[in-house]
């Protein structure tokens, strides 16, 4: 059993509501004994016992007294984000405690007594594509659907503000950091983001190059609820379905609900008994619970004990194994991925590329593979660490790299306009010449 | 009838304490430990009335807050069938009819165990390996007096007729097991466990752990048993092979 969570904390910070109320004595001295436990646990629990050669007592000397004069909260968490931040790998985070308070549950449906949920958004997926941030899909059924607007749709300002300073500022900071894309598109989503029920003004510029201003009202993000332990809560969702009669296509948001995601993958893989092929769709996927790779994989390998990669512990290593199905999809496989695509997407995709069972389109993926997992300290904050270290079965480290598309194939405004998807139409295209 | 868990796909492991250096010849033999053991937590008489057993319980993943229920059942001779249903994560099963050891998971689909791992398994499903322990390990040993949470304890080698040693802890004075420490053998590789036994309470004639503490991969976690029924009706189909495992063995 392998809980580990391969999610990046960014997924979970991007619209935390702000709790700038100065500290009492007992949340100070909580603060404190957080600050204490952050530190021991990277100490005990890093799988490299020389923590890269961080000097981690100094760390610790350099920040305490600024965590004893911190007066908010978000002082208090910015300084233990800070400590671990001198690890410079992702996987270190801390999530405000009040993505637990804040996020409606999915009993909300019933009506009555709904808290309000910040992860409202008007229905809209984008994606920055050279500094311009674009829209790549629309919910149906969402207020962005109802208003008109379309992929390919450029997002300008949100609420009056400006878009292209804040991703010029990212693009500045990151530009060679494999991280860039996840960042820009955290970037660019972050302000549309808000109360359920809220409104946003977002300033478009549509297909034809005309300007459009839209009030959108935010409302709940597509999926249900998923809850695992100490994680925040995160919405989840899963489709499948044929693309063509003899492709199959199977998405999903993230590396949650396992039984639901194995069930939807069973029904395809059954369907698509004559199929050409199949695509695994991971693009913006964040990840999510790490040993879901090795259950995936095994719908699509015929010999089973080969192995993604290795999970390097500081006391052990684990190999992550794919079991075979009894009765897999032996067809051409083809997996997409791009920028925001992270943690087990990448275990599973560089998997599934090294075994040569895979082909991968699209663009290079985050590079955010470290195993973690997820605890809330005395705060109330949650705290997530990573505790080892993945490296693929190719012998590739992931973490910083990410995996490099076999073929890649880059959105553009003009595709997207024209309600194309270059990355799944390349897909669908080599699986047409893999036919027998 | 011990309170393992290697059989859900985990396994057992200590972190040594200091030994207390006691000349070989001052210590018991390791047979007249297990006896004890076996005498303190109800007598060989108590255990053979017993054919099956069913458990039910808890178990907690530490701080990562996950939560599962667990229900188990074991019978004679060699037969298992464990559940556990983790909040989040659905259903995870494993056991053996007496001849396929198996797990099957969402996560990680339908296994067949095999090698050393089906031994450990088996040695697990064996239902008297308690008071006939000859028939799963080919030595056992007594090396050393060491401190458990405060208690001396008899530390004991015992090795299987299949695979490495695991190193248990009794209770010098009560000859109560405390800790166990093994190498899990999985196809994940082999992960080194140790697991800390607690809370014995008297379930009909047996005395028995109700909470058991695992450390793991740098991660640890709980089990508590909740409810025990000793020789019930257990259908037969409960042991039966899943169709996904019985599809693997027609492959």
């Amino acid at each position: 059993m392998s809980f580990r969570i391969a999610l990046t904390v960014g997924v979970l910070v991007c619209c935390a509501a702000a709790a700038d109320k100065p500290l009492t004595e007992a949340q100070r001295r909580l603060n404190i004994e957080s600050f204490e436990h952050v530190w021991t646990t990277v100490r005990d629990r890093h799988w490299d016992p020389k923590l890269n050669g961080v000097d981690w007592q100094g760390v610790h000397d350099e920040l305490r007294p600024r965590i004893e004069k911190a007066k908010t909260m978000t002082e208090a968490r910015a300084i233990m984000s800070d400590m671990l931040a001198r690890l410079k790998e992702t996987h270190f985070g801390i999530a405000p405690a009040d993505l637990y308070d804040d996020m409606g549950s999915d009993d909300d449906d019933a009506g009555g007594g709904a808290k309000p949920s910040h992860e409202g958004n008007p229905g809209i997926t984008l994606r920055v594509i050279d500094g311009h941030a674009l829209v790549t899909a629309v919910d149906g059924h969402s207020p962005a659907a109802g208003a008109g607007v379309k992929p390919g749709w450029e997002v300008l300002r949100v609420d009056g503000k400006d878009l292209s300073k804040r991703l010029k500022r990212v693009r500045g900071e990151f530009a060679s950091s494999t991280l860039l894309d996840l960042l820009e598109e955290r970037s660019a989503s972050g302000p549309l983001t808000g109360d359920v029920g809220s409104s946003v003004k977002v300033a478009f510029l549509d297909g034809a190059g005309h300007a459009s201003d839209l009030t959108l009202e935010r409302i709940r993000p597509r999926g249900v609820l998923a809850r695992l332990g100490n994680l925040p809560p995160l919405y989840f969702w899963v489709e499948a379905r044929k693309v063509r009669p003899d492709v199959g296509y199977v998405r999903f948001n993230i590396f949650f609900q396992p039984d639901d995601i194995i069930k939807s993958v069973r029904e395809m893989v059954a369907a698509c008994g004559d199929c050409n092929g199949m695509v695994i769709d991971l693009r913006g996927n964040p990840g999510g619970i790490a040993g879901l790779a090795m259950g995936l994989a095994g719908w699509f390998v015929d010999k089973g004990g080969q192995q993604l990669g290795t999970m390097y512990l500081r006391e052990s290593n684990l190999k992550f194994v794919v079991f075979a199905r009894p009765q897999p999809f032996r067809g051409p496989l083809a997996i997409l991925v791009d920028g925001c695509s992270a943690s087990t997407s990448e275990i599973f995709a560089e998997g599934m590329k090294d075994m040569d069972r895979a082909r991968i389109f699209g663009t290079r993926t985050a590079g955010a593979a470290l195993p973690s997992v997820f605890e809330r300290l005395p705060n109330g904050d949650g705290f997530q660490y990573a505790i080892a270290n993945y490296i693929s079965l190719s012998g590739k480290p992931l973490e910083g790299i990410g995996v490099i598309p076999d073929q890649e194939v880059r959105l553009t405004r003009q595709a997207l306009a024209a309600g194309q998807d270059p990355v799944l139409d390349a897909a669908v295209a080599w699986i047409e010449t893999q036919k027998k | 009838m011990k309170l393992t868990v290697t059989k859900i796909g985990l396994a057992l492991l200590l972190a040594a304490p200091a030994a207390r250096l006691l000349a070989a010849d001052e210590l018991p033999k390791a047979e007249t430990i297990l006896d004890k053991y076996v005498e303190a937590t109800g007598g060989k008489a108590a255990y053979d009335k017993l054919h099956n057993i069913v458990t039910t319980g808890s178990m907690s993943f530490g701080a990562m807050g996950i939560k599962a229920t667990v229900s188990s059942y074991h019978a004679v001779p060699n037969k298992t069938y464990t559940e556990i249903n983790i909040e989040g994560m659905g259903k995870i099963q494993d056991g053996t009819d007496g001849t396929v050891a198996w797990s099957l998971s969402a996560m990680q689909g339908p296994h067949i165990k095999d090698g050393e791992e089906k031994a450990q398994a088996m040695r697990e499903a064996d239902f008297r390996a308690e008071t006939d322990w000859k028939r799963e390990y080919k030595e056992v040993k007594t090396e050393a007096v060491e401190t458990v949470d405060g208690k001396d304890c008899y530390k004991v080698i015992m090795t299987p007729n299949t695979g490495s040693p695991a190193t248990r802890y009794y209770d010098k004075q009560t000859f109560l097991l405390v800790k166990v420490a093994m190498t899990a053998k999985t196809p994940m590789g082999d992960i080194p466990v140790e697991s800390v036994l607690e809370d014995y309470r008297k379930e009909g004639d047996i005395l028995m752990p109700h909470k058991t503490t695992l450390k793991q991969g740098g991660q640890e976690f709980s089990i508590t048993i909740d409810t025990v029924k000793y020789n019930v009706d257990i259908p037969p189909e409960t042991f039966a092979l899943p169709a996904e495992i019985q599809a693997l063995l027609k492959k």
